[in-house]
């Protein structure tokens, strides 16, 4: 039935590719080996265990390739919700400076990635994080561009900054990383938006460094187009007393796996992670976590919601790890999902490994359908069934949309998430 | 609704026989209630009062084996429960479901819409609809931040009741069912709940109390007093008959029935 794993045409067919990139032989040199590995390798499939649930053959007739610059028209944008601060524009990976907005507020720094082609590629590129990366790696291959990103310490910037990914089909290789330095704050609203229907493949990873006391609050707005396959990898490292929280709303794709790994790394690290994934249709949309606890007094959160409707398939496979030495650990994990028809399927696995004492550690998951108490409850107040359903299914995510900041932007995005389920029109009056 | 006039029959309830999981709980209730009408329905636990409640109001989980319903002219046990709710049947929930992320306010301002497109008036913008809700929640002592809250989100077993109250006084329904309304209630809070549905007793409505216990009739006086056991009305008398279950408990109306 399906390819046998180390049968690997798409990323043999990268190789070309690779000729046709910025950068120093030394790169040149990293990037024909490790892709070379990667087609040895071949593509994960769900028999590795981090990939249990998300099934990438749909990727073995997929152009891979870097897509070329493409003209875009001046409305390219306007899917978004109103800029709320500057923004950095990226189509298919690469920079593109009509559409951005420069005026950086004082203290973040603004570098390219591109810069870092020039000399041998760094460590913090080239040394893996986890034992299985291959997508990443395949990143590192192929990026040629993104935003690198720092602020200096103290910095305080009023305006969330964004960062727009823009897909307009063939591969794409976004590179993105941000470092806050002590005792800074920021907030990054990341877009992943689709243009056009066309085949895409997106591979973005998302680079994130806290020191000590730094605060990010780093959303994910995921509106891929219909016929994208995306993996976004983000990596959070926190420092002492920092505190990373993550929110995503993946709403778009035809497959789409969001990955994050959060590294606590200084005593008192925070992390507070909440997502809602939306799979209607034949959509497929899967999170997977990786929450690792490596020193005393960290604390962690999460709180996951899926919807799935129509043939949609959706996980939550999360793990936390509690290191050896991590005493006064504080975890909380909560996978909650909803499925709307007979059809659709959402699998959750919360996973807890502790080697240390003294921690406190919660963990549940449900998947189910609509309460029927609640549902008749809403029934016996005159509403429709297709209202209640719809409203019900709202509540369902409210909480994690709640937590979206800053407001304009959360009221933008409740609008399309609305847009998702049926029956909107009817409860929007709602959510007012 | 202005037709309906003291002493129509607003329910109809003939030979009613409902099996839940397969077990018969009621078996043949008959009963009327006209407008201007209160009437309480008592019972030892498990005689099978929350089903009548639960099956008037349309939920789907139970087995009609035979009888009939008849609410203004309809067949009710034909309706759908959001199509009973829209022709001005209330059920006032034994234990309210909580809702948390579906506001309090939005829902109401919903159900009082709903039921005005039923009767064929025009739908009440925020404004108007908000002046309704405050001279109602003064009525029922709750205070506004009731209004921002999710459906029943944390509030006190009192509150709950309070709140299907203030619901049943927005609605205006031609017929309250009040399912054990009073219970989990301290004394100051029956009263708010008994003004609440004192105001509802007009000669154009009905209200049905499900109760187990007589002290809510203290505050609601009910023309008719029902017991309902076995699964049937199996004595019906005026207020004193309530005063008389409290003193004598309900084993004599079972043994009186056995007689017969």
């Amino acid at each position: 039935m399906s390819a046998r794993p180390d049968a690997t045409p798409p990323l043999a067919r990268l190789q070309p590719a690779l000729t046709l990139l910025p950068g120093s032989a030394a790169w040149q040199q990293w990037r024909a080996a490790t892709l070379a590995q990667l087609v040895t390798d071949g593509l994960p499939t769900p028999r590795d265990d981090a990939w249990k649930y998300t099934n990438l053959r749909l990727l073995e007739r997929r152009e891979l390739a870097p897509a070329a610059a493409r003209p875009l028209a001046a409305n390219a944008l306007e899917g978004l919700p109103e800029a709320q601060g500057p923004r950095l524009v990226y189509v298919n990976g690469r920079f593109h400076a009509a559409l951005s907005d420069r005026s950086l507020p004082d203290g973040l720094v603004q570098t390219s990635y591109r810069d870092l082609l020039d000399g041998a590629p760094p460590a913090a590129v080239t040394s893996p994080i986890d034992a299985d990366q291959r997508i990443r790696q395949l990143n590192a291959c192929m990026a040629a561009d993104g935003a690198h990103l720092t602020l200096t310490a103290g910095s305080n910037p009023r305006l969330p900054l964004e960062i727009v990914h823009l897909h307009t089909g063939g591969g794409a290789y976004p590179r993105t990383r941000l470092e806050l330095g002590a005792n800074s704050s920021l907030a990054l609203i990341e877009y992943q938006l689709g243009l056009g229907n066309a085949d895409s493949f997106v591979a973005a990873v998302t680079d994130v460094v806290l020191d000590a006391g730094a605060r990010l609050t780093h959303t994910t707005v995921q509106l891929a187009g219909d016929r994208t396959v995306m993996i976004d990898d983000a990596h959070a490292v926190v420092g002492r007393d920092a505190r990373y929280a993550h929110r995503l709303v993946a709403l778009g794709g035809q497959l789409v796996r969001f990955d994050l790994r959060v590294d606590l790394d200084g005593t008192g690290a925070q992390a507070d992670l909440r997502g809602v994934l939306f799979a209607d249709g034949t959509r497929e949309q899967h999170i997977r976590t990786l929450l690792d606890h490596r020193v005393s007094h960290g604390t962690s959160d999460q709180l996951y919601r899926g919807v799935a409707g129509g043939r949609g398939r959706g996980s939550y496979d999360g793990k936390v790890i509690v290191r050896a030495g991590a005493a006064k650990t504080s975890s909380r994990q909560s996978s909650r999902n909803l499925l709307l028809s007979k059809e659709a399927s959402i699998d959750t696995r919360p996973q807890l490994e502790i080697n240390a004492d003294d921690v406190k550690c919660a963990h549940g998951a449900t998947t189910g359908t609509l309460d029927e108490n609640m549902l008749f409850y809403l029934l016996t107040r005159g509403l429709d069934r297709e209202t209640a359903r719809a409203l019900l299914t709202y509540a369902f995510v409210g909480d994690v949309l709640k937590s979206i900041e800053p407001e304009a932007v959360r009221r933008a995005i409740e609008r399309r998430a609305l847009g998702r389920l049926p029956a909107a029109a009817t409860i929007r009056e709602f959510i007012a | 609704m202005s037709n309906i006039h003291k002493g129509d029959v607003i329910l109809q309830i003939s030979g009613l026989t409902v099996k839940v999981q397969g077990r018969r709980i009621l078996n043949g209730l008959n009963l009327t209630v006209r407008a201007g009408e209160v009437h309480a329905i008592m019972g030892p636990n498990g005689a099978g009062k929350s089903t009548l409640s639960q099956v008037l109001a349309g939920r789907a989980d139970y087995e009609i084996v035979a009888g009939s319903a008849v609410y203004l002219g309809e067949d009710l046990l034909a309706l759908a429960p959001e199509e009973r709710a829209r022709r001005g049947l209330f059920l006032g929930f034994q234990y309210p479901v909580e809702i948390p992320g579906v506001n309090n306010v939005y829902l109401l301002k919903a159900a009082l819409n709903a039921r005005r497109r039923q009767l064929g008036l025009q739908e009440l913008d925020a404004f108007e609809f908000l002046a309704i809700v405050k001279d109602k929640m003064a009525l029922m002592q709750m205070d506004e931040s009731f209004l921002k809250r999710g459906v029943n989100e944390g509030f006190s077993g009192g509150e709950k009741k309070r709140n299907e109250i203030l619901q049943m006084t927005v609605l205006e329904p031609t017929l309250a069912i009040l399912d054990e309304t009073d219970s989990g209630l301290d004394i100051d809070a029956l009263k708010v709940v008994a003004n609440g549905v004192n105001s509802l007793r007009t000669d154009n409505r009905a209200v049905v109390l499900v109760t187990h216990y007589q002290r809510l009739l203290d505050h609601i006086v009910p023309d008719h007093v029902h017991v309902l056991a076995a699964g049937r009305i199996l004595k019906s008398g005026d207020r004193g008959l309530a005063l008389e279950l409290e003193r004598r408990g309900y084993d004599w109306v079972l043994e009186e029935a056995n007689a017969a």
